[in-house]
């Protein structure tokens, strides 16, 4: 194995005849930071005109000068040409080109040329022959050109004669010209990365193939740490993903397009759900620390720096590979703990100028809004609970009636006067559902264009791309708008010496209504107002309580976040085998949230405006402007080198380094209140107070010494070995070093050679090994072992002199022994290629190990009178596994594919300061996501039923007053009391662990097809076993005071005894207990196993249909390829989940489920080549 | 040789420029040890405790509805406290709490050794201030812990987290020696601080003076009528008793009760003395100022202009008809002597009965009028959502919004005024910002009247003045002996006129009428009648309202000017909104339900005069960290009580 052209990406091919290929150049005039202008020159070819004069001047040089002059290519066997040229004497001036070429081969006995478009083929003429055999010799002459599945011409295919050793490669336009021996000859097309393909020659002349992508080829060449690996030399978990993932995903991160994708690779909707501007949690192989004194994300590296993958340009990505365990992401050491997710952006190639222009047009809306109830039911749902509590109805009957009144159209006022305001509380009667008022559908849409090309010492790549997308809220339209461009220019300087730049430059604009940018409190909001509070009033204008009048006129928050990198790279080979690299990178993040307040109105009943607060924050008629910035700047280095050595099937390679980190932000926020005119709601329009917001000023940095040694012996046995030496600055200078050490072994058992006689079926079998120390230095506090005296300026609520005092307040606690968290991973691997490679699974098996977790403080007596500090006290072990399996194959035209992948994980506390087991925190031997809870018996039908299960069983813990239509739970241990005993592990009572909360079994299913021009693919992915306790109003819909409370459709569905006053009527079998408006409904919203929620689901996530249209009808429009294409995004969902929630939207900070839904989206869009 | 170190060489300085690039500490926070150091320190750290001290904020009607837990106001939701089986030994929390204590000692412990040194900067007036307000808040802290746990820790410095260092720490000290620590904290603030601070709403000297005349008042006749008790030191069932390290303890408890009733009569004397009261009662509970009202002795102030605003919403509650979930009771509005100081059911009184607001408040002490809302009162000067108006858009108050949801109700039809301001910018749903009155002399007047009382059974000099000062400032006859000769204890409806189940002396009763009426609304009660032991005669006591259904009944099915009809709908029937007039003739507000959980009344456990301590604190104190033998944890439970989440006290 030589590690050195793999690094290069470029193989020799397996012929010996070695093809010169002199291609067109394109001159680069300009570079600039970020646009290069070129220009290219363009030729006329037929009429070419050239300058020559030679003087017994080689052929070749004469033929160089010709290419250099002309940008004609010249194709030919170099071998033959120096066997059979003859020297040239040549002499003219501004001669077509055609002249001059008969001129030269008229000197040239032995040689032949055809020009073949933009090529000159260069052959010996059979002079020996008769002249009925050179008739055959030219028969015998087979050309065509290779394309790739998306119609992009195949450059340097190694094209050869069956059984023999003439072969031809292909130039950069995919052509190619052979000889072959007789016209029964089959011709083999193979290239690196794509499946080779056998065609017989059957008599014809012109053979034009499309070789598909192996995408998971055992010579694939995945990118690792600091270099590449052949995917069949790989002895570490390392998954590469495949990019057709990515391609036309109507989604607007990188992390909904990789959500299922890999297995290990979790991501999971956050609190906020489909709100623009959030981005996909992301962990590997689930939870890496309890994450409360650290945090445990996986390292992401855009070529080779960290950066957010959730606004990269998704079509500027050429690769993507996670390192899930220890020996893989070793390199990265101290960063890389809990995984790696390396994303190498696209790079130039050489070969003519290549234009390509992606586009497409989305429609979304929400996947799932619950049914609130219309204002008639819903009155009648919190009337019977109030009566149920014991307190006075909500609504009384004259409201009632006037409810009914306006559904049925008899009456059009959706509310009454109340003094000289309108009612917007009981007293109104309108009938709006405030799910379906709020949120709506919407276009976005998204292009993006890149170029790329170049010479052999030069190569660029440009992209551009813009994204607009429009959020689904139907009141105060949310937009997020993203601009990605690209600059990467690589420079061969010389033999030894390669110098390459990259710039990235990407701006994000999202703007939200004011309101919504407050955390989540709108969707609060929208859960808990009422059909009946009237959208708006009776002169037409909006009332409060919808919150339109906010979302529309109370103002913005505008971020502007600019993200540049800055990457330089020196590539030094003092010798073969030597490689020398220097980079360093800059990556620069600039944001400014512009926040303002405007005034805002209503109306009472005469038309006049009433200046209204817009929350509990601001006093009524309050307005501001503010304007926040942020600086972060981030600055890498590394220097390494690797050597490699290669004899007689051993081969060594080694490489040292080290890397330095730097962070530094710096963020400001200034606002000034009472703004002029809202027409201006600036801070230098305004003239209130001065305020500071906010001021952050911290850095941390790191620094990593690196080693690995690779060893391998025949393709068979492979032994690879990692050591780090890694300081932090979050760490005193006696904590702050570690040693972190990884091995892993692997054994290609299919390249033995007593395996030869299977290896037509089994080509790969590969048992491999790896363990792995490292180490997690990302503790929350920056400066964790510095006591800081915490001083709030003007944060004080008691004013002092009648303004806001500055406040300060005791310190907290540090530890002065807080170290590294040590995870310790051990992987078991096997990677199996079978049946010609149509089959590829890979397995996995790990246990990662949390030692030394920073861990949430242990518990300690309150008489302390504070918090303790987080420490190394933790530890944490984490299970799993991992199953990948992909078919790939094709039935005559059709091509097809399947994958399927798999993985699981249990995270167990092995050790956790917590000597009274008590279930209120961590204990020794928890399962992460245990839901402790009661057992439920039933709901009582009667009040003499109730009354038979106290008499057995009491519930007076959990509560008092229990009757019909309350819960029953169960005595399970049987002492004739329903308790949680100490609410320890000891003495637990009548809990139990009812259910887990963490996904189990994600998986993903793949399925693609192609047939000539079509293609079509489908994904899916969900989680197959995961519980989930949902609490508050969106479950409940009775939950706390009227405020607080909720009412869906699904909420009807409770207790109504037989002799109910209710207009609903009895339901003796109800889902849910009696309605209770107040405190007493909570003692039967205990955790308990009637309530717990399935929350696996299975999810459409993507199908997508596409058409190429045929080559004929593109070449008359002068282009290589025209897709057209239909993507829909979460098409269907599959889940038992109770119908207010989607599967995968249950969180939200004020409480489960209340968030911005998740979007189903539809799309079409183009793919063009130029 | 030379070859072979040289790499070392390298590498070390290599890693020595590494250690330094790795040298990180904070930009921009301050260390510790640069911190209260100087006079602005010392005010930032002191101002951030202010905000535990009662003051209205957010929703509802602030400090005024915080008598909704006693038997003088009344919410929509009854008192859980009152009702068997609602209170229980909560898992975590509660009272037991030292975080404030902590801040507290940090702050002393630091500063008073800087000080004493003279090491801070600045005024060292001013300094000695901040480190008197301190002690102050140390004791303000420690007053709340004796109310509602009694027997209490005393930590006078910060402790390190050492298992046993916090086990050790978390023994409880007898009420008494507790009490005597509040006191001695208070002499050190009064001792410290300004008479005038050194910024304006901020704590004084007479402030620490008054707070000890209150904490002194409560101990001593806590001592004093709960004697005989397991809720005093020494007592039968003590819980003390069985504490190895309480084996030596014992109390002179006449001393002792001797003691603090002195010290509370000569505290009070220094406020009553040199903070003569506001001649005008109203405007102390609804301006924005009150820099200029030497009786008020802290207030805090609002301001709607800073972002973001300071406010509450106590006045647009008010000005709502009335409503904001309260309402005074029938024995509260009874308690209020006629101008003449006749009780009500005196001959000759003049009282013309309850069936209408203009009765009720016919020549009736002064401070009624100021303190309840009655028909005809102005409410807001710009009409919003107040529903009865003239042609000017000034709203009235007409009829108590008794049906009304609970966040706007008038519980018992007697709807709160202290507060009101008719500024219709502070108007419902809007941001009110009068000023919250923390405390004032008037307290001092009180507590003076009663400590003499109760050390000496008459009254001296002082005692008449001070409360023939306050009877003149209601607008009422000053002759407290006219009172005194005409009452009947018998007739009176107030669960104070009893302390356990004896009846108390017709002056001693008088005194503590004079507090309720002149504390209205100021969240007094509870705490009063605890110290009292006044609850134990709360057994199936049915909260009254207004008299409902005489008269007032009209103003809701027969309205005048055109306001909307309200049907009445009776307990017993579908959704009913008022009790029964079967029932009685006076709203009952938690007889409307029949599942109401007070609907059968109010019933009073003893062991609720202390409340429990949480279970996870015996949990985390045992003998051996992690055992379950919680019986070994450095904490006892108060009586009545067990370890254990969730359960009832013994009686319940």
């Amino acid at each position: 194995m030589n590690f050195y052209d793999q690094a290069i990406g470029w193989l020799p091919c397996i012929q010996p005849i070695v093809q010169k290929r002199i291609v067109m150049r394109v001159q680069l005039l300009l570079l600039s930071l970020f646009f290069l202008i070129l220009q290219l020159q363009a030729y006329d070819l037929k009429a070419q005109r050239l300058t020559q004069n030679a003087n017994q001047k080689s052929l070749e040089n004469v033929l160089k000068e010709m290419n250099r002059q002309t940008g004609y290519d010249f194709l030919y066997n170099a071998e033959q040409l120096k066997k059979h040229a003859a020297p040239v004497t040549i002499s003219g001036k501004n001669m077509p080109l055609e002249e001059l070429l008969t001129q030269v081969f008229d000197q040239q006995p032995r040689l032949s040329y055809t020009i073949d478009q933009k090529t000159v083929v260069i052959r010996p003429k059979r002079i020996d022959l008769t002249q009925k055999e050179q008739i055959i010799v030219q028969e015998r002459i087979v050309t065509g050109q290779v394309r790739d599945e998306n119609g992009q011409p195949l450059s340097g295919v190694s094209v050869l004669v069956k059984g023999t050793t003439i072969g031809a490669s292909t130039d950069q336009s995919g052509g190619y010209s052979i000889e072959i021996p007789n016209s029964t000859s089959v011709l083999v097309f193979s290239y690196l990365g794509y499946v080779s393909q056998e065609v017989s020659v059957q008599g014809r002349s012109e053979i034009s193939v499309v070789l598909r992508a192996q995408i998971s080829g055992l010579e694939e060449v995945v990118v690792v740490g600091f270099g590449t690996q052949k995917k069949e030399n790989l002895t570490g978990a390392v998954a590469s993903v495949d990019m057709k993932a990515l391609e036309s995903r109507p989604v607007s991160q990188l992390g909904q397009a990789l959500q299922g994708v890999v297995p290990g690779l979790n991501l999971n909707v956050s609190g906020l759900g489909g709100e623009l501007g959030q981005t996909l949690s992301t962990n590997i192989r689930g939870t890496g620390t309890i994450g409360q004194g650290s945090s445990a994300s996986p390292l992401i590296l855009i070529d080779g720096m960290e950066g957010n993958m959730n606004n990269l340009n998704p079509a500027d990505i050429e690769s993507i590979s996670v390192l899930k365990d220890a020996s893989s992401a070793a390199v990265y050491g101290s960063r890389a703990a809990f995984g790696v997710i390396l994303i190498t952006t696209k790079s130039g190639k050489e070969g003519k100028m290549r234009i390509t222009y992606n586009n497409n047009f989305r429609y979304s809306g929400p996947t799932n809004l619950p049914n609130q109830l219309d204002s008639w039911r819903f009155a009648n749902y919190f009337n019977d609970a109030a009566a149920n509590e014991g307190v006075a109805p909500i609504f009384n009957d004259e409201t009632l009636a006037r409810i009914q009144q306006y559904i049925a159209g008899e009456i059009s006022t959706t509310t009454i006067p109340n003094g000289q305001q309108w009612h917007f509380h009981q007293q109104a009667n309108d009938n709006v559902n405030w799910f379906k008022e709020h949120f709506t559908s919407s276009w976005s849409g998204e292009h993006n264009i890149q170029l790329n090309g170049g010479s052999d010492k030069l190569q660029y790549y440009f992209s551009s791309s813009y994204l607009d997308q429009d959020g689904i809220l139907r009141h105060g339209d949310d937009n997020y708008k993203r601009f990605n461009s690209t600059a990467k220019i690589n420079a061969k300087v010389n033999k030894f010496i390669d110098f390459n730049v990259n710039t990235r430059f990407i701006r994000f604009k999202l703007d939200n209504p004011l309101y919504s940018d407050m955390n989540g409190l709108l969707y609060h909001d929208i859960v808990r107002i009422w059909p009946m509070m009237p959208f708006k009033d009776p002169n037409g204008h909006y009332m409060r309580n919808g919150k339109l009048i906010q979302m529309e006129d109370g103002g913005r928050a505008v971020t502007n976040n600019d993200n540049l990198y800055g990457q330089a790279e020196l590539v030094i080979r003092p010798l073969k085998n030597w490689n020398i690299y220097v980079q360093g990178g800059v990556r620069t993040i600039n944001q400014n949230k512009h926040r303002f307040l405007n005034p805002i109105y209503e109306y009472d009943i005469n038309g006049n405006p009433l200046a209204l607060n817009y929350s509990g924050d601001y006093a009524v008629g309050a307005t501001f402007a503010e304007t926040f910035f942020d600086n972060s700047n981030f600055y890498t280095s590394s220097i390494y080198s690797d050597y490699t050595v290669e004899k007689g099937g051993h081969l060594f390679k080694g490489m040292l380094g080290m890397n330095t980190e730097d962070f530094k932000t710096r963020s400001l926020g200034a606002s000034r209140s009472d703004v002029i005119t809202p027409e201006v709601p600036e801070i230098g329009a305004a003239t209130g107070e001065d305020r500071i917001t906010s001021s952050t000023l911290y850095d941390w940095a790191t620094v990593g010494f690196f080693g690995r040694a690779n060893y391998s012996y025949g393709g068979r046995y492979l032994f690879e070995a990692n050591l780090r030496y890694d300081g932090s600055s979050r760490f005193l200078a006696d904590q702050r070093w570690t040693w972190l050490p990884s091995f892993s072994l692997g054994w290609n058992i299919a390249n033995e050679p007593f395996f030869e006689s299977y290896r037509n079926i089994v080509s790969q079998f590969k048992p491999r090994v790896s363990w792995g120390k490292l180490g997690n230095q990302n503790t929350n506090a920056i400066y964790p072992f510095y006591l800081t005296q915490s001083v709030n300026a003007n944060a004080g609520n008691w004013l002092i002199n009648g303004s806001r005092p500055t406040t300060a307040g005791v310190p907290g606690m540090i530890s002065n022994y807080l170290t590294w968290e040590k995870v310790y991973n051990t992987n078991i691997g096997l990677d199996v290629a079978l049946l010609g490679n149509r089959l590829m699974a890979n397995f996995d098996y790990f246990i990662r190990v949390t030692d030394d977790m920073v861990g949430p403080p242990a518990e300690v007596g309150a008489a302390l009178g504070i918090g303790l500090p987080p420490t190394n006290n933790a530890k944490l072990r984490n299970k799993g596994w991992e199953l990948m399996m992909n078919w790939r194959d094709n039935i005559g035209s059709l091509g097809y594919e399947i994958g399927f992948n798999l993985s699981d994980n249990r995270v167990k506390v092995e050790k956790y300061p917590n000597k009274s087991m008590a279930l209120n925190t961590f204990y020794d031997g928890q399962e992460l996501g245990e839901i402790w809870g009661y057992e439920t018996q039933g709901i009582a039908k009667s009040q003499e039923e109730m009354d038979n299960w106290l008499s057995h069983t009491s519930q007076s813990v959990l509560g008092s007053n229990w009757g019909a239509g309350d819960i029953m739970y169960k005595d399970l241990d049987g002492d004739g009391e329903v308790n949680a005993g100490s609410n320890t592990l000891n003495d637990h009572g009548d809990l139990r662990v009812i259910g887990n909360n963490n996904p189990r079994y994600r998986f993903g299913i793949n399925l693609g097809a192609t047939y000539k021009g079509w293609d079509f693919s489908a994904f899916l992915q969900g989680v197959l076993k995961r519980d989930l306790w949902l609490d508050g109003p969106m479950f409940w819909g009775m939950v706390g005071n009227v405020w607080q409370a909720a009412g869906f459709e699904e909420h009807l569905d409770y207790f109504r005894p037989e002799d109910t006053e209710s207009i609903f009527g009895p339901n003796l079998d109800p889902y849910y207990p009696r309605a209770y408006m107040g405190g007493r409904g909570s003692k039967n919203q205990n955790v308990q196993t009637r309530y717990l929620q399935n929350g696996s689901y299975m999810r459409i996530k993507n199908v997508q249909l596409g058409y190429t249209l045929p080559e004929s009808y593109t070449n008359t429009l002068h282009m290589q390829r025209i897709r057209l294409f239909f993507s829909a995004e979460n098409l269907i969902t599959f889940s038992k989940i109770a119908k207010m929630y989607d599967p995968e939207a249950v969180g939200g900070p004020w409480g489960s489920g209340k968030t911005y839904p998740l979007n189903s989206t539809v799309s079409f869009g183009v793919n063009l080549t130029f | 040789m030379k070859k072979n170190i040289l790499p070392f060489v390298i590498l070390c300085s290599i890693l020595t420029a590494c250690n330094k690039f790795l040298d990180r500490s904070p930009l921009d926070a301050v260390p510790i040890d640069k911190y209260l150091n100087a006079e602005g320190d010392l005010a930032a750290y002191s101002a951030n405790l202010y905000g535990q001290l009662p003051s209205h904020s957010g929703y509802g009607l602030g400090t005024f509805a915080l008598d909704n837990n006693s038997d003088n106001q009344a919410g929509s939701s009854p008192n859980p406290l009152f009702v068997i089986g609602q209170t229980r030994v909560p898992q975590s929390g509660g009272d037991w709490d030292f975080s404030q204590i902590r801040n507290v000692n940090y702050f002393i412990n630091k500063v008073r050794p800087k000080l004493e040194n003279g090491e801070l900067i600045g005024s060292t007036a001013n300094n000695e201030h901040y480190l008197g307000e301190m002690y102050f808040f140390r004791a303000f802290i420690y007053f709340g812990k004796l109310v509602s746990l009694g027997d209490f820790p005393i930590l006078k410095n910060w402790i390190t987290e050492d298992y046993d260092v916090v086990r050790e720490a978390s023994k409880r000290r007898p009420r008494n020696e507790v009490a005597r620590f509040i006191l001695q904290d208070l002499d050190s603030a009064y001792h410290y601080m300004k008479e005038t601070p050194p910024a304006s709403n901020r704590l004084k000297k007479a402030v620490a003076a008054l707070m000890k005349s209150r904490v002194a008042l409560f101990e001593g006749t806590w001592l004093k009528y709960h004697q005989g008790t397991a809720r005093v030191p020494g007592g039968p069932g003590w819980p003390g008793n069985t504490a190895a390290y309480l084996a030596n303890f014992s109390i002179d408890l006449d001393a002792e009760i001797r003691y603090f009733l002195t010290e509370a009569k000569e505290a009070a004397k220094i406020v009553a003395d040199n903070f003569p009261l506001y001649g005008d009662y109203e405007s102390m509970f609804n301006n924005e100022n009150l820099s200029g009202v030497p009786e008020v002795l802290l207030w805090r102030q609002y301001d709607t202009e800073l972002t973001p605003a300071v406010n509450h919403f106590v006045v647009g509650y008010i000005q709502r008809n009335g409503g904001g979930n309260s309402g005074y009771t029938r024995s509260m509005i009874e308690s209020f002597l006629m101008e003449n100081g006749l009780p009500i059911y005196a001959a000759n009184s003049g009282y013309q009965g309850d069936e209408n607001y203009e009765k009720v408040f016919h020549n009736r002490d002064g401070r009624l009028g100021y303190n309840v809302l009655k028909t005809g009162d102005l409410l807001t000067t710009n009409a919003l959502l107040t529903e009865y108006m003239d042609e000017n858009r000034n709203g009235y108050f007409y009829r108590p919004p008794i049906t009304e949801a609970d966040e706007n109700r008038s519980v018992t039809g007697y709807s709160l005024k202290k507060g009101l301001t008719p500024d219709p910018a502070q108007g419902p749903t809007y941001p009110s910002t009068t000023a919250s009155v923390v405390f004032r002399s008037a307290e001092a007047y009180l507590n003076y009247i009663e400590a003499d009382f109760e050390l000496n059974g008459s009254l001296d000099a002082n005692s008449d003045r001070y409360w023939k000062d306050l009877r003149r400032r209601a607008n009422m006859e000053t002759d407290y002996n006219i009172t005194i000769a005409n009452t009947d204890m018998a007739k009176e409806r107030d669960l104070a006129t009893h302390s356990g189940r004896n009846l108390v002396n017709p002056t001693l009763y008088n005194i503590r009428r004079e507090r309720r009426v002149e504390l209205a609304a100021e969240g007094f009660r509870l705490r009063d009648l605890k110290r009292w032991r006044s609850l134990d005669l709360m057994q199936n006591y049915v909260v009254e309202g207004f008299n409902l259904w005489d008269k007032n009944y009209e103003l809701y099915t027969n309205p005048d000017n055109n306001l909307p009809k309200i049907t009445l709908r009776e307990n017993g029937v579908n959704n009913p909104n008022v009790s029964s007039k079967n029932d009685s003739k006076y709203l009952l507000p938690y007889r409307v339900n029949s599942s109401n959980i007070a609907f059968g009344g109010y019933n009073w456990n003893p062991n609720k005069y202390l409340n429990p301590i949480a279970f996870d604190h015996f949990r985390l104190t045992t003998e051996q960290e992690g055992s379950t033998d919680y019986t070994t944890s450095s904490i006892y439970q108060n009586p009545g009580w067990k370890v254990e989440t969730n359960s009832l006290p013994e009686g319940d």
